[in-house]
């Protein structure tokens, strides 16, 4: 009976049995990490829509919103042992044309980082300098609750947002809000919430105030061949 | 198996046996498919577009039911292009309306720009249908190895002969 080959298939059964109760441990001692992500500060600094084009080939002329803001939030408690990375987003939220009707809403990213755990630095996709760097800000630790700090001043839109018609200009209740995606290095993956579950509080105040996108602003006439 | 042949009666519970699991696992499978409502739900990732949150090998377990709220913005879903018959796995980043017929569009966290040129020609958004679910667990690198059973075909061939070999040596 006790040939090598069962002793070999008992080994990996056992080490897989163990592997898989340990990282299941792993996974459910997230539910038992506070998590009390707060918001200071959500405001846009400025607004412009402009027409644009999608890509260089494309004759369509769309409008474009170009939103720039200051965010001031502390996300630090988010960082476990079984935190791999913060995903954190702002996105444009504005009522759909039949929202009266339906209720409908669009919806956009206009800005995200990828915040690593510094256990999981190796994995970011910078150049070497930059690697270098983010691996001495954590100062050797495994968890680093600085990480989840963010301030930013007057920070750049990284993704310029339309709308399949192609109109934006003059639209109205539009708002920005905060959002993250924790990545655990096993286990669920979760995002804000709106209301308190156990040890896990709602995100407060993501939420900027309601603004209006203004008309487009007309470009002077640009000297390189108006086509 | 030459014991066996000597004795049909043993042969035929081994057989049985085996055929036993067989059925079960693809019962189990099929079980989970009818519980999450999606075709495939457990996913292997097969690229970097989605690093450094999944690296090649990792195994994503997805829900396709909208049962508290609609998919929305910063999901993860794995969705087929019309045409093409490769799984993506990327993060929802636009929804424009409401309901099935809500335009949305993707985009890879590791990727410079959003999924429109993944998608089919004529195709800008991609619909609730195009999509086979959104990732809600993971397990880091478990399914590494569907990933180089698929790109070296002749360790197919090595794993059946080594069981091979198993069930022929194996006497008690």
């Amino acid at each position: 009976m006790y040939t090598s080959v069962v002793r070999l298939q008992n080994v990996f059964g056992f080490f897989t049995t163990v592997a898989f109760v340990v990282a299941a441990f792993i996974a459910a001692s997230d539910f038992l990490t506070e998590r009390a992500p707060i918001v200071r500060t959500l405001k846009t600094t400025s607004v412009q829509v402009v027409r644009g084009r999608p890509h260089y080939y494309s004759s369509k002329k769309e409008e474009y919103a170009v939103i720039n803001f200051s965010l001031d939030a502390d996300l630090s408690s988010l960082f476990t042992w079984n935190t791999k990375q913060v995903f954190v987003y702002v996105t444009a939220e504005w009522p759909a044309a039949d929202h009266a009707k339906t209720n409908a809403t669009n919806e956009a990213v206009i800005w995200d980082t990828i915040i690593t755990s510094p256990s999981a630095d190796h994995l970011a996709n910078i150049g070497p300098v930059a690697m270098k760097k983010l691996r001495k800000s954590a100062g050797g630790k495994s968890i680093d609750p600085n990480r989840g700090k963010l301030s930013l001043k007057n920070q750049r839109h990284k993704y310029k947002i339309t709308h399949p018609s192609g109109k934006l200009a003059m639209t109205d209740n539009v708002t920005l809000r905060l959002h993250y995606n924790v990545q655990p290095w096993v286990g669920l993956l979760t995002w804000d919430q709106d209301v308190d579950y156990g040890y896990w509080k709602a995100l407060k105040n993501g939420v900027s105030k309601r603004f209006k996108l203004p008309a487009i602003k007309e470009k002077k006439p640009a000297s390189a061949g108006a086509r | 198996m030459l014991s066996g042949l000597a004795n049909p009666r043993q042969a035929a519970v081994q057989l049985m046996n085996f055929g036993l699991i067989l059925s079960t696992a693809f019962m189990m499978w099929k079980g989970i498919s009818v519980i999450t409502d999606s075709p495939s739900p457990i996913v292997v990732v097969l690229s970097g577009s989605m690093e450094p949150a999944f690296q090649r090998g990792d195994l994503l377990f997805l829900w396709n039911r909208n049962v508290l709220a609609e998919t929305s913005v910063g999901e993860i879903v794995v969705y087929n292009v019309k045409g093409k018959d490769i799984p993506i796995v990327h993060r929802i980043v636009r929804k424009f309306g409401k309901g099935p017929e809500a335009k949305l569009l993707t985009k890879g966290d590791n990727n410079v720009s959003d999924d429109t040129e993944l998608y089919a020609s004529g195709q800008d958004y991609l619909v609730r249908n195009d999509i086979i679910g959104s990732v809600f667990a993971y397990i880091p690198f478990v399914g590494y190895v569907t990933i180089l059973l698929s790109e070296h075909p002749w360790l197919k061939t090595v794993m059946l002969g080594l069981m091979g070999l198993v069930v022929v040596l194996q006497r008690e």
